[in-house]
């Protein structure tokens, strides 16, 4: 036992002991906050076997540091300043960087406050087992604190701390390595505080204190490894080596307006917050939805969109009204556009052209303004947060310098090239890099990061951050994708796989007896005939049904969960990582699971034969399918079969089938039309989206060889409906159990001028009304929304009313009002998810706290909290979206590989809808295929009637066949053909669509 | 509302009589002029912008005995904006409370009297215009400071009143207002926006010696811009209050006739620093409370009679005229003090620290 003495500090010290500050509240209140401070002589400095620290066996750094680089022979840790860690972070989380590294508190603590995404970064960085890094309490070790002097600012401060504790560092590591007679002169490593701040080295130096700066410092590693870890380098300090760059540059676009400015603004409600969305088809524009106005406020042309990025949250201001425009009619490509500006162009005379051109652009949009209603109209004025992920993206052969290309192995390619990097997606920018491995980077898929966007260049600037493959290859592409969309895809770890069962996959349901502790107060199912249907190839089965006749005349139907909760539990490695990840990410070719796949498609998966643990939620309905009861029971059941909705529909269907099973399956169809009837009438949404299947040709190589769109059987109505069924009831239970923290879904009712357009668009091309007054009649009037000639407009109607909707939500009771918990499309006043469990995070919250609802375990303090359920929902919420943007883009992605397969053996010409004109183009739906794409027209021949969203193509025109004008509308069926074509230079697959009838667009 | 503890007719001519005697005869020893000993210390509470605690006549060896005052300063956000009671350039509250503990013989309604009988007299003369800083101001029209000053009486030993200003002056000396600075909405007058139209075909007229049409719509209105004020060095303690060295001394002369019967021609005898007997056998204190601005004739801030007696005109113009060199003095000594307390508490700390 370590004797504890608390000895009183007098208050004399006190300018010492306490540490003291100010905080303003959200109210507006100042308070004074009063720390003590305890400064001890036993913080440790991390290095292994160090003679003075006490020893705890948790020293991370190495004795004798790190003894690659040139400058120290004897050794060297490096102890970073801030600015380091906010610049160049890639650079230390690189698995190049192998120097240890001392992370000081006062540098966690000021990154912390400059940023908290840089800061998770570093706390990660600092748990890592990879690298050799040591967090260093400086603040509390009593030689390294220091005061504040008078008239010292908070940075100079800090710097005074750190130079202090490198200098500390220094002396320390000599002290205890003392030379002893007879032996060797000990090596003394250095510790090299690396730091940005010229200013911070200049005062180093006079010091003695070891610095370098970021760039010296790798530069003088061997060439090879300099090369690499150069490219890591952020592009900020670009200026401080090539000052000549900065200066006498012509600004393009407008300062940001200061911080200080823009809270003001916003509290004043002349400023707007929102997220910047850029416009697919106009790189020159883009919107941001504001709560003060009913239409998101637009943004044209690049000075106005200021260097946002897509998915930013921006801060705008509103132009008066006498200046808004609306939204441009045609269709402007950054490719296109930009297609000979060069990376280093900024200031060329090529550089006026653009802004000609772009000038151009923008003004044939203003005069066609004119008439149109007109939308509120801004500019960028700053950025609250970026959003900057990496981003995938490729280079354009043709921008390297041919020396470069050839002769790649000299030793010329070390020079640095400045590149112009072409993300994937066409809402962002392009980014410029400098990079010494250019030719290197040709046909690769890259990955970059944004570092900065100055005011001075069209360009933001980033760094290359690695190569995830060639382009065109799956895994690249994959990766890519994934990355994309933030979904982390790395094998689950060791502590996660320690949360799984002992036994592995030959788990069992233990034999039942009464002390058996899983068995307890589990009912036993059994003997009950229980099925499951899912599409084919399903592995995760996490829902099977039953029915059966009741002697009273009513029927017992009942769905069954797979009981995750039983295996994953409440603050484990496991649950931990589940709720990161939220749900499970189904692409094309890979399913990404949130839980490890023993319990995923194993020990939870409901599959036939065999008993499973689960959680079943049974009614008895009338045979008119009205709730007699409900009862939610864990139980254990033996699944009869599991069947594709394909095997069930034709059981059903044969008459010769008189089985248990086929009656089940028939009386739960009964059922299920009937709770559907009856949905549909409280008004429930029959909504559409696009859904096609990939058909991959073997297993072996996932080259998939067609399209086709999904098929929708009864029994597919039959599962949804159980499951709704379940959902709702579920709901309503642990709403009453906890109504505070109960975890549900809902959908908000969109608002009405989000159909405004549509509505305009049905009224004038097709002479029909949408009534969006409530989803009742929204699903009314969509029914009759039907072209007797053409079966598909309807569907394609309902695809455009979905776009129009908001996005369904998870959301804790307790946070919002009850008037809103509402499912719109569902037309159900309560929602929740319960019966996906296996793939999604929700489910897993729903039954923990239906279990406790039933008293079957306690609920764990965790879901008692509103604000800790609030933040789960918020991350899943998030994972949701991305996930199914990411399973989107997979499929577009294989249809565009379908196509170019089918395209390799014959001209692929599909019947597609116009759903957009543009004055130059027309926006198009290929229903078959479930793609949109863009009809490209040259432009100045057409014209174009925006108000009745029509295109004309005058009858002089070679490509009209006879003497009428043509004219193309929204909603016209149009034959296109589609071809894919690969970007010469960015090898980058594009789907290209020209029109083939009514007119042969390539004429135009 | 009075202090005074029951004392004996016998015991208060006793004391009145060493007090006329001559030379004068007090209990403790001293003339009748002298303090006794005061100890001050600054910065006691750490959570208050500027706080002391003052004692007179504590014994030095044991603790015990002596007039006890602690005050503190602490500052708040006001909203100015004519619904609560925040004013525009802030303002002070003064507030003197007693523990029950350093009067155990009064009731509670009787302690109650006397800590409003004390705050009143704090509040009135400390919040008075003239002595008022002109940094508690944060926005204009819009946010103020409050400067709460809070003083606790935590033993009485005689001569309260005087305790308490100088404690309270002393706090005040400590005080530091953070510092602040406004946040306003001023669009910078080169809106891009305008640039664009510029290049277009714009309306010669809409743009024709209309300067504004360049500007932002924003910057035609004139209204109070800032809003909202931010703390710029959140670490830093702040600036100290202004006119820190405006803040009154008191000075209690107390008065005792030669006879009951004498007429009132007879000069009384002014003593100071009266201990809890003594004042008991007071007849008369008479509150002086001298302001000592630099490079300015000394201010008489306040003045209040205690207790039963009768002055003339005359009498009162000599009591004020001697009053103001008894206070200079503890002017003085104070200021000295309450500088030698700031290098204390500052470089001194500092240097101790890098010593160790």
């Amino acid at each position: 036992m370590v004797d504890i003495t608390i000895r009183k500090r007098p208050r004399t010290e006190a300018v010492v002991t306490q540490r003291k500050f100010f905080k303003k509240t959200a109210r507006g209140k100042v308070i004074k906050v009063l720390r003590e401070r305890y400064l001890r002589d036993d913080v440790g400095c991390g290095i292994q076997s160090c003679s003075s620290c006490e020893s705890s066996g948790d020293q991370t750094l190495p004795f004798s540091g790190d003894l690659a680089h040139n400058s120290f022979p004897d050794g060297y840790f490096v102890l970073p300043d801030t600015n380091v860690f906010l610049s160049q972070m890639d650079l230390m989380e690189s698995s190049l960087f192998k120097a240890p590294i001392i992370v000081l508190q006062t540098v966690m603590e000021e990154v912390r406050h400059r940023s908290i995404p840089l800061y998770n970064r570093l706390k990660t960085l600092v748990r890592t087992d990879e690298k050799p890094v040591w967090v260093f309490y400086n603040e509390y070790r009593s030689e390294t604190a220091i005061i504040r002097e008078d008239n010292e600012s908070p940075n100079d401060r800090n710097d005074r701390g750190i130079r202090k504790a490198a200098e500390w560092y220094n002396t320390h590591i000599g002290l205890s390595r003392p030379i002893i007679r007879g032996q060797a002169k000990p090596k003394i490593p250095t510790v090299l505080l690396l730091t940005e701040d010229a200013a911070n080295r200049k005062k180093a130096e006079n010091n003695g204190i070891p610095v370098s700066s970021i760039r010296k410092y790798i530069s003088s590693f061997p060439e090879s490894v300099a090369a690499q870890l150069l490219d890591l380098l952020s592009s900020q300090d670009d200026n401080e080596i090539e000052p000549t760059r900065a200066g006498g540059k012509q600004a393009i676009y407008p300062e940001y307006f200061s911080e200080s400015i823009l809270q003001a603004g916003l509290s004043t409600g002349r400023l707007h917050k929102g997220h910047f969305n850029a416009n697919t088809y106009n790189y020159l524009q883009g919107s941001v939805s504001v709560p003060a106005f009913p239409k998101p406020v637009l943004l044209i042309g690049r000075e106005n969109l200021n260097r946002a990025v897509q998915g930013d949250i921006v801060v705008v201001e509103v132009f008066d009204e006498a200046k808004w425009g609306v939204e441009g009619d045609e269709v402007v490509d950054q490719e296109a556009t930009l297609k000979n500006d060069d990376a280093d162009s900024d200031e060329d005379e090529e550089n006026d052209d653009i802004t000609r051109q772009e000038a151009k652009a923008i003004r044939a949009s203003d005069s066609a303004a004119q008439q149109r209603e007109k939308q509120p109209t801004g500019r960028v004025v700053g950025i609250v947060k970026r959003n900057w992920r990496p981003i995938v993206c490729h280079i354009d052969a043709t921008a390297l310098p041919s020396t470069g290309a050839t002769s790649s192995t000299s030793a010329s390619t070390l020079s640095t090239q400045t590149l112009l990097a072409h993300p994937t997606s066409t809402l962002l920018p392009r980014i410029r890099i400098r990079t010494r491995q250019g030719s290197a980077l040709v046909n690769k898929k890259i990955l970059v990061a944004i570092d900065a966007w100055v005011p001075t260049s069209r360009y933001p600037d980033g760094h290359f951050v690695r190569v995830l493959g060639d382009v065109g290859g799956e895994d690249a592409e994959r990766e890519g994708l994934m990355l994309e969309f933030g979904i982390s895809y790395g094998a689950f770890g060791s502590a996660i796989l320690g949360c799984l069962p002992p036994e592995g996959d030959s788990w069992v349901v233990p034999p039942k007896s009464d002390d058996n502790p899983v068995w307890k107060r589990r009912e036993d199912l059994r003997d009950l005939t229980i099925c499951s249907i899912d599409p084919p190839n399903c592995q995760d089965i996490d829902d099977a049904l039953h029915a059966r006749p009741l002697p009273n005349g009513n029927i017992e139907a009942g769905v069954h969960i797979a009981d995750v909760s039983n295996f994953v539990h409440a603050d484990t490695p496991m649950d931990t990582e589940a709720s990161a990840r939220g749900t499970t990410v189904y692409l094309v070719d890979k399913r990404i699971d949130m839980l490890p796949a023993l319990l995923g498609t194993n020990l939870c998966s409901l599959r036939p034969n065999v008993e499973r643990l689960a959680f079943s939620a049974i009614w008895e309905l009338t045979p008119e399918a009205e709730i007699v009861n409900v009862r939610f029971t864990k139980s254990v059941i033996r699944s009869k079969a599991a069947f594709t909705y394909e095997e069930a529909q034709i059981r059903k269907d044969d008459p010769n089938r008189q089985d248990e099973l086929t009656t089940a399956i028939r009386l739960l169809n009964t059922l299920a039309q009937k709770l559907k009837a009856a949905r549909m009438a409280a008004g429930a949404l029959n909504l559409a989206s696009p859904e096609v299947k990939i058909h991959l040709d073997s297993a072996e190589s996932s080259d998939p060889i067609d399209v086709e769109q999904k098929e929708m059987r009864e029994t597919n109505s039959l599962v949804e409906e159980f499951m709704l069924l379940a959902n709702i009831s579920v709901a309503n239970k642990i709403w009453e159990a906890f109504p505070a923290t109960a975890v549900l879904r809902r959908h908000l009712p969109p608002p009405r001028t989000n159909f405004d357009k549509l509505k305009d668009i049905l009224q004038k091309r097709k002479g029909m009304t949408l009534d969006v007054s409530s989803s009742g009649a929204l699903a009314d009037s969509l029914d009759k929304c039907v072209d007797p000639t053409e079966p598909a407009f309807n569907t394609l109607v309902r695809i455009m009313a979905t776009r129009c909707m908001l996005s369904a939500e998870y959301f804790c009771s307790g946070s919002v009002g009850r008037d809103t918990f509402g499912h719109y499309g569902l037309a159900s006043s309560i929602y929740t998810h319960f019966t996906s469990p296996i793939r999604r995070y929700a489910d897993v919250l729903a039954h923990r706290q239906l279990s406790a609802a039933i008293d079957y375990t306690p609920l764990h303090a965790s879901l008692h909290s509103k604000p800790h359920v609030e933040r789960i929902l918020e991350v899943v919420n998030r994972r949701h979206r991305m996930a199914q943007m990411a399973g989107r883009a997979s499929v577009e992605y294989y249809v565009g590989l379908a196509l170019k397969n089918r395209g390799d053996r014959q001209q692929v010409t599909e019947e597609a809808f116009v759903i957009r004109t543009f004055r130059n183009g027309l926006g198009v739906f290929v229903s078959k295929l479930g793609i949109e794409g863009l009809v490209m027209f040259k432009r100045d021949i057409t014209q174009f009637d925006a108000d009745n969203y029509t295109v004309t193509i005058p009858a002089s025109s070679k490509a009209v066949p006879g003497n009428k004008d043509v004219t193309i509308s929204v909603f016209d069926k149009v034959v296109v053909k589609i071809e894919v074509e690969k970007d010469k230079n960015t090898q980058k697959g594009k789907v290209k669509m020209t029109l083939v009838h009514p007119i042969d667009s390539r004429a135009l | 509302m009075s202090s005074s503890i029951s004392t004996s007719k016998a015991e208060i001519s006793y004391i009145q009589a060493g007090l006329l005697s001559d030379p004068p005869l007090r209990a403790d020893g001293r003339g009748l002029h002298d303090f006794r000993a005061i100890n001050l210390e600054t910065g006691v509470a750490p959570l208050a912008n500027g706080s002391a605690h003052l004692s007179i006549g504590k014994n030095p060896h044991g603790g015990g005995g002596g007039t006890e005052i602690l005050a503190a300063a602490k500052l708040e956000v006001e909203d100015v904006d004519g619904r609560g009671e925040g004013v525009n350039g802030g303002r002070i509250v003064c507030a003197v409370s007693c523990s029950p503990s350093a009067y155990p013989h009064l009731s509670s309604s009787a302690l109650d009297d006397l800590q409003q009988d004390m705050s009143t007299l704090l509040h009135q003369t400390l919040s008075h215009p003239s002595l008022h800083p002109p940094n508690l101001s944060i926005i204009p029209n819009k946010k103020s400071w409050l400067l709460n000053l809070d003083c606790v009486v935590l033993a009485d030993a005689g001569n309260t009143y005087d305790a308490l200003f100088m404690a309270a002056r002393a706090a005040l000396w400590d005080c530091k207002v953070p510092r602040t600075r406004a946040v306003e909405y001023k669009a910078p007058s080169n809106a891009p926006g305008a640039k664009v139209l510029e290049s277009g075909e714009m309306d010669v007229d809409e743009t024709a010696g209309d300067s504004a049409a360049n500007q932002s719509g924003f910057d035609t209105r004139s209204i109070a811009r800032a809003v909202d004020f931010e703390l710029p060095d959140y670490w830093d303690e702040g600036e100290v209050l202004g006119g820190r060295d405006r803040w009154p001394v008191c000075v209690t002369m107390n008065a005792v006739a030669p006879a009951p019967a004498s007429t009132s021609k007879t000069p009384w005898v002014h003593y100071l620093d009266a201990i809890l007997q003594e004042e008991a056998a007071t007849p008369l204190r008479l509150l002086l409370v001298f302001s000592f601005p630099p490079n300015s004739i000394p201010n008489l801030q306040a003045m209040r009679v205690l207790g039963s007696g009768e002055l003339e005109t005359a009498q009162i113009r000599d009591s004020v005229s001697s009053g103001e060199k008894f206070a200079q003095k503890m002017w003085d000594a104070l200021n000295a003090k309450l500088k030698e307390e700031d290098l204390r508490r500052g470089q001194k700390a500092r240097d101790r620290f890098a010593r160790r």
